[in-house]
């Protein structure tokens, strides 16, 4: 038999055979969403045609939550929303809360806090890129992301007391200056890490099954991108030069000096190649942030009893997945009236169905490895 | 309960029922109201509205030139700029602020709401815009009554489609026009809008488990005065 006579189409069979869409549920429960995340992908062959995410497994009320609690009380319940990268979901807050106040940070709180998130950025990227690896297929990348992450999270351990969930920043500033020695450690880790940065691009970035696997695939314009108000790496991908960091400056990244890494053809390759180049910018800030770090006090004169005044404020940080907002509503009282989290792990998720439309089935797992999402932070 | 008739008497065991707890009986009046207290009204001022000034910026002018009295700029106590939309003029005021060469704000950065009983207008559906090209910023708000429709900005952005269904899941607000307004966070069978602020904090569950801690669980009925009144009686010892 030769092949024309097999196609479908060369014997007229494509009429004949009754084909249909196949509708199939991922998740939620599926080691490779990272969380509770559902989504029915409806296929045509291997082709996915259509896909809806189903959220909200994960929902704990916490913008409920802290209309019951004081400002301060309310502080440590974010790190919870974004729990592989708390300091910058706890700067977000307090950031949000000084604003409304109109209250200065210490130049040096500002400075300890930028520190600690481009660490916290850094321990983000490192989970991240180890288990998206793992999702496509290099397994080795894990353990190598999980070793790094580790010496952030003793870093963390040392200065704040606690490694995941360290509740970072009191309103006002910081609680503690470095420990001893802890600079000599911090830079120490600064002088290795760009050379355990160059072993990850030589696991990944010149492996031609990784860029098989991750070129040309979730391919988003930035138009559409823009268009459907995603932020961080995954809108950085696609070119759109959008970093809160440089956008709307806060705390004290002017004085610093780094660059915005871009993508340009907006697929899983390029969201990749963004983060990992964002390691290295991260590293610069420390050691910029180290080396100028001013004298001065650790917190601003802030009472005990906080009260903004009657009021709202809209407050964005670059968090490692994106521009996390929170959005604050003051009746002059002690408790919060709203808390709203403009949560970019949510936001992102929305770009996942204009990804996957087209792609193979096997890749949709890859897509959903590099928008970097957090399931705590998506249903809040 | 028999004990209750005996408490006057000398000193019984107490029977296993009541846990230890013999103290209820003597005052069942004078203990805790029966009812929660009701939603106070906040002790404050009789209206919600920032303090501070209207901080106009390029994008503000620009509206209020285009749409004059439909757009009026919004106080801020940090300095933000703000305006406030009548809910008719809400789409092309959204529209102009990302065709017009002038504001140009091509990024929705968010879409929330907030919930005022002691208001007129109950509701506030807040946007809060970006310009790439300009950098600035603008918060654009437009107020509702209870049940009042908003206009969907998903014609305008298509990002906003997640967020308008969580407004709507959280503070039951209609979003005209939305192409698929279902539940998106909470279950399916949810009902009301946590985000209200007459919606119950806790609940007679959470009340039920602490005033029967040590005791077998209670399934409560749907109806939440029934509820209370069974979890009252646990918490008394009958």
């Amino acid at each position: 038999m030769d092949g024309e006579h097999m196609h479908p189409e060369g014997t007229g069979l494509r009429g004949a055979l009754e084909t249909h869409e196949v509708e199939l549920n991922l998740g939620p429960q599926h080691p490779a969403t990272h969380g509770v995340y559902r989504a029915l992908v409806r296929l045509d062959g291997e082709r996915v045609v259509g896909m809806e995410s189903i959220i909200g497994y994960l929902h704990r009320g916490i913008e409920k939550w802290c209309e019951s609690r004081t400002w301060t009380q309310a502080t440590p319940v974010f790190d919870r929303l974004d729990y592989v990268g708390a300091v910058l979901n706890c700067h977000g807050y307090v950031g949000a809360v000084e604003k409304l106040l109109n209250l200065e940070v210490p130049k040096k709180a500002q400075y300890i806090r930028v520190v600690l998130d481009e660490l916290q950025r850094i321990a983000n990227h490192l989970l991240w890129l180890g288990t998206h690896a793992l999702d496509v297929g290099a397994q080795s990348m894990l353990f190598y992301g999980i070793r790094e992450r580790e010496a952030i999270l003793d870093l963390f351990e040392a200065m704040l007391g606690q490694r995941l969930l360290p509740n970072a920043y009191p309103i006002g500033g910081v609680r503690f200056d470095f420990p001893k020695g802890w600079e000599a450690v911090c830079r120490r880790f600064l002088e290795e890490m760009p050379k355990k940065v160059d072993d990850y691009e030589t696991l990944l970035t010149g492996n031609r099954i990784w860029v098989q696997r991750t070129k040309g695939v979730g391919v988003i314009a930035a138009d559409q991108a823009i268009a459907l108000s995603l932020s961080g790496p995954t809108l950085r991908g696609s070119g759109v030069n959008f970093d809160v960091r440089k956008a709307l400056p806060y705390s004290s990244y002017p004085d610093f000096d780094f660059e915005v890494p871009l993508g340009q053809n907006g697929d899983v390759f390029d969201r990749y190649l963004c983060r990992v180049r964002e390691m290295r910018q991260s590293l610069r800030i420390i050691r910029q942030a180290l080396d100028g770090m001013p004298e001065g006090d650790l917190k601003g004169k802030v009472g005990r009893i906080i009260r903004p005044p009657m009021g709202e404020a809209y407050f964005t940080v670059e968090a490692a997945k994106g521009q996390l907002g929170y959005y604050i509503v003051s009746e002059g009282a002690e408790k919060p009236w709203r808390v709203h989290v403009r949560a970019p792990s949510f936001i992102n998720l929305q770009g996942i169905e204009t990804m996957c439309r087209g792609a193979l089935i096997a890749d949709v797992v890859a897509i959903i490895g590099s928008l970097d999402i957090v399931l705590g932070e998506v249903d809040r | 309960m028999t004990d209750e008739i005996k408490a006057p008497g000398p000193p019984v065991p107490p029977p296993q029922a009541a846990g230890g707890e013999a103290a209820p009986a003597e005052k069942p009046a004078a203990a805790k109201p029966a009812t929660p207290p009701a939603p106070k009204p906040p002790a404050g001022p009789k209206k919600w509205e920032p303090t501070g000034d209207a901080v106009p910026n390029a994008p503000a002018e620009a509206l209020a030139e285009r749409f004059g009295e439909s757009v009026r700029g919004a106080k801020s106590p940090c300095g933000e700029s703000a305006v406030l939309v009548d809910k008719a003029a809400l789409v092309p005021v959204l529209a102009f602020l990302r065709d017009d060469p002038r504001c140009g704000m091509n990024y929705l950065s968010d879409l929330t709401g907030a919930h005022y009983p002691i208001n007129d207008k109950k509701f506030e559906v807040v946007y809060h815009l970006y310009s790439m090209e300009k950098g600035h910023s603008l918060r654009v708000k437009v107020q509702l009554d209870d049940g009042e429709p908003c206009p969907s900005a998903t014609g305008v952005w298509p990002g906003a489609d997640w967020m308008e269904r969580e407004a709507h899941d959280m503070l039951g607000i209609v979003f005209e026009g939305h192409p698929g307004l279902k539940v998106i966070l909470l279950p399916d069978d949810f009902e009301g809008h946590p985000l209200r602020k007459e919606f119950p904090l806790g609940g007679a569950q959470e009340e039920m488990i602490r005033a029967n801690r040590y005791g077998k669980p209670v399934y409560l009925p749907d109806d939440v005065e029934e509820a209370r009144k069974i979890v009252e009686e646990q918490r008394h010892g009958r």
